[in-house]
């Protein structure tokens, strides 16, 4: 079975629903060769077209978390794997995630953190209701390279601005990049520009393209 | 003709005086009253305060009762969190882990503060408008409330992984639907508008779906009146042969971007299609643009005796230009439609 081949079966397990099944036939691959080459030649792969599927409507937000977990799953069966640790010892960067303060829909936040975290970002995060001063004290205290922030509601997401305000504050907008994500940017994607965020992404499994990206405008 | 007579035309099919229609305006009402949204959303007159002058403002034919799904899902035990010109929103779920699912308690009607909220502000709306518009109530689907008493995430969980405790969840929440969706219509409702954003392809798989179906089916065949099933902000297309089978069922409204055409083709002319200008996105529209939008879906329906001109998805927005808005209303009646 070759490397697309392998795309497919997983998907195909993922779709119905198969997430144990998933996860083994991964472990199986990984015994063969390795949890690296298995993340970067099977699993991140699959997860990019679904990403786009997922954004074009084809794909349900139960198969989105479906997916997130079994790459959740996979992935902490590879920190568990010397050799996997030794090969991505150093992480892409840190990213502080949270949902900004008042906002309560963690599930965007938490995919995020999970496709993040299993494409090689550090990940620290605050989870719901986080002020904007926390966000940035909490960033200084660990280096981050970037604040992502998650908001629902266009009341809530208005909080993000505060966000900016306290980087400018501290002189820190060109060192840390602000990425903001969640259904309200969907609906006014004017909002990102507004309130000062250096970008987004539709779907959480975009999330770490986007980090990337961000990371290269430092 | 009156409001009511207009949207009894639409079931029947027969010719009106103009084009039904509906617009959501459940927080949009909040702009006419001196309350913030912790009044409108806990007082039954302060809402109907500001729903009345909505009304009369734009003078739908459909008058709908609170929308506010969290507001039912509070009488559980969520806690809610209700911001400025905002609907309000579930802060903490009551329902933590899968095990606390066998102690959950059905509200008791008579004595939930939430549910006499949206019985009492129904109340006036009848009591001022029955006979003359049609009355809606919006009521959480029973395999959509557990969304709001666990959060969207454990519901998601619970769905792909737990077949037993969506079991147990949904006899609840199913016996909670049929108690409180009656009690709606003893009351005066003309029919219950149920969305399904757990039950539809955006949200849910096939395999899922058919799991809940059956539950849905259950429910609404003890429901005593017509049910709309609403889209709920996602796209019911997939499924919407399925929808229109259910029980009770007599009308359906489409998402935005979903086409009429491509829903008549799969669901027959005689069902009530309902749609399909995006509300909570009007406040981001010029008034030409809001016209022109209208004007394509009543084009689009014009031969339609069957439908009736619905704002989808949410809430038409708090800060949307009263003057856009009352342009999609003038050009509905102004349509050249019989």
């Amino acid at each position: 079975m070759n490397s697309l081949q392998k795309q497919q079966a997983l998907a195909d397990l993922i779709t119905n629903g198969e997430k144990d099944k998933a996860v083994k036939l991964l472990a199986e691959w990984s015994r063969e060769s390795s949890f690296k080459e298995v993340i970067f030649t099977i699993l991140e792969p699959m997860l990019v077209v679904w990403g786009k599927l997922w954004m074009q409507g084809q794909l349900s937000l139960a198969h989105g978390y479906l997916s997130g977990k079994v790459a959740e799953e996979f992935y902490l069966l590879a920190s568990k794997d010397e050799a996997f640790n030794s090969s991505v010892a150093d992480s892409k960067g840190t990213v502080v995630l949270g949902n900004i303060e008042d906002d309560f829909h963690p599930l965007g936040r938490r995919l995020v953190h999970i496709y993040a975290k299993a494409a090689g970002w550090h990940i620290i995060d605050l989870e719901n209701d986080v002020p904007a001063e926390v966000f940035v004290d909490k960033a200084i205290e660990n280096n981050a390279d970037i604040i992502a922030v998650s908001a629902m509601m266009f009341t809530t997401a208005k909080n993000i601005a505060k966000v900016r305000t306290e980087l400018d504050k501290h002189s820190l907008s060109s060192k840390i990049k602000l990425a903001v994500g969640g259904a309200v940017f969907k609906l006014r994607p004017q909002l990102v520009t507004e309130l000062g965020a250096d970008g987004t992404a539709d779907t959480a499994i975009e999330a770490p393209d986007l980090f990337d990206r961000l990371l290269l405008q430092r | 003709m009156n409001g009511l007579e207009r949207i009894m035309s639409a079931v029947t099919g027969t010719d009106a005086d103009f084009q039904p229609f509906t617009l959501l305006l459940s927080l949009y009402g909040s702009n006419y009253t001196k309350n913030n949204s912790l009044g409108y959303y806990t007082n039954p007159k302060v809402w109907f305060e500001g729903q009345k002058a909505a009304i009369e403002a734009f003078d739908p034919d459909i008058v709908i009762s609170p929308f506010s799904f969290p507001v039912e899902a509070s009488a559980f035990g969520s806690e809610l969190v209700i911001l400025e010109h905002y609907a309000p929103n579930i802060k903490k779920p009551i329902i933590k882990n899968l095990s606390q699912i066998a102690q959950l308690t059905l509200p008791n009607i008579e004595k939930a503060e939430a549910l006499q909220f949206l019985l009492q502000s129904n109340a006036l709306l009848v009591q001022q408008y029955k006979g003359s518009k049609a009355i809606a109530s919006p009521i959480h689907s029973p395999a959509d409330i557990p969304a709001l008493l666990m959060g969207i995430e454990m519901w998601i969980d619970t769905l792909l992984f737990n077949p037993i405790e969506v079991e147990l969840m949904m006899k609840k929440t199913v016996e909670h639907f049929v108690h409180f969706g009656n009690e709606l219509l003893a009351n005066g409702t003309t029919f219950l508008v149920v969305p399904v954003n757990f039950t539809n392809p955006m949200m849910i798989t096939e395999k899922i779906f058919n799991q809940l179906l059956p539950h849905l089916e259950h429910a609404f065949s003890q429901i005593k009146g017509p049910i709309v099933v609403h889209n709920g902000g996602c796209k019911i297309m997939s499924f919407i042969d399925r929808f229109a089978k259910l029980p009770n069922v007599i009308a359906l409204v489409l998402e935005p971007t979903e086409s009429f055409d491509q829903a008549r083709n799969l669901i027959g002319n005689n069902i009530v299609l309902m749609g399909n200008l995006d509300g909570p996105n009007l406040a981001n529209l010029s008034t030409e643009k809001a016209i022109k939008t209208t004007l394509d879906i009543l084009d689009n329906r014009k031969h339609d005796k069957h439908f009736i001109f619905a704002t989808s998805n949410a809430d038409i927005p708090y800060d949307t230009n009263k003057e856009t808005i009352q342009a999609v209303a003038t050009t509905i009646r102004n349509f050249n439609k019989y």
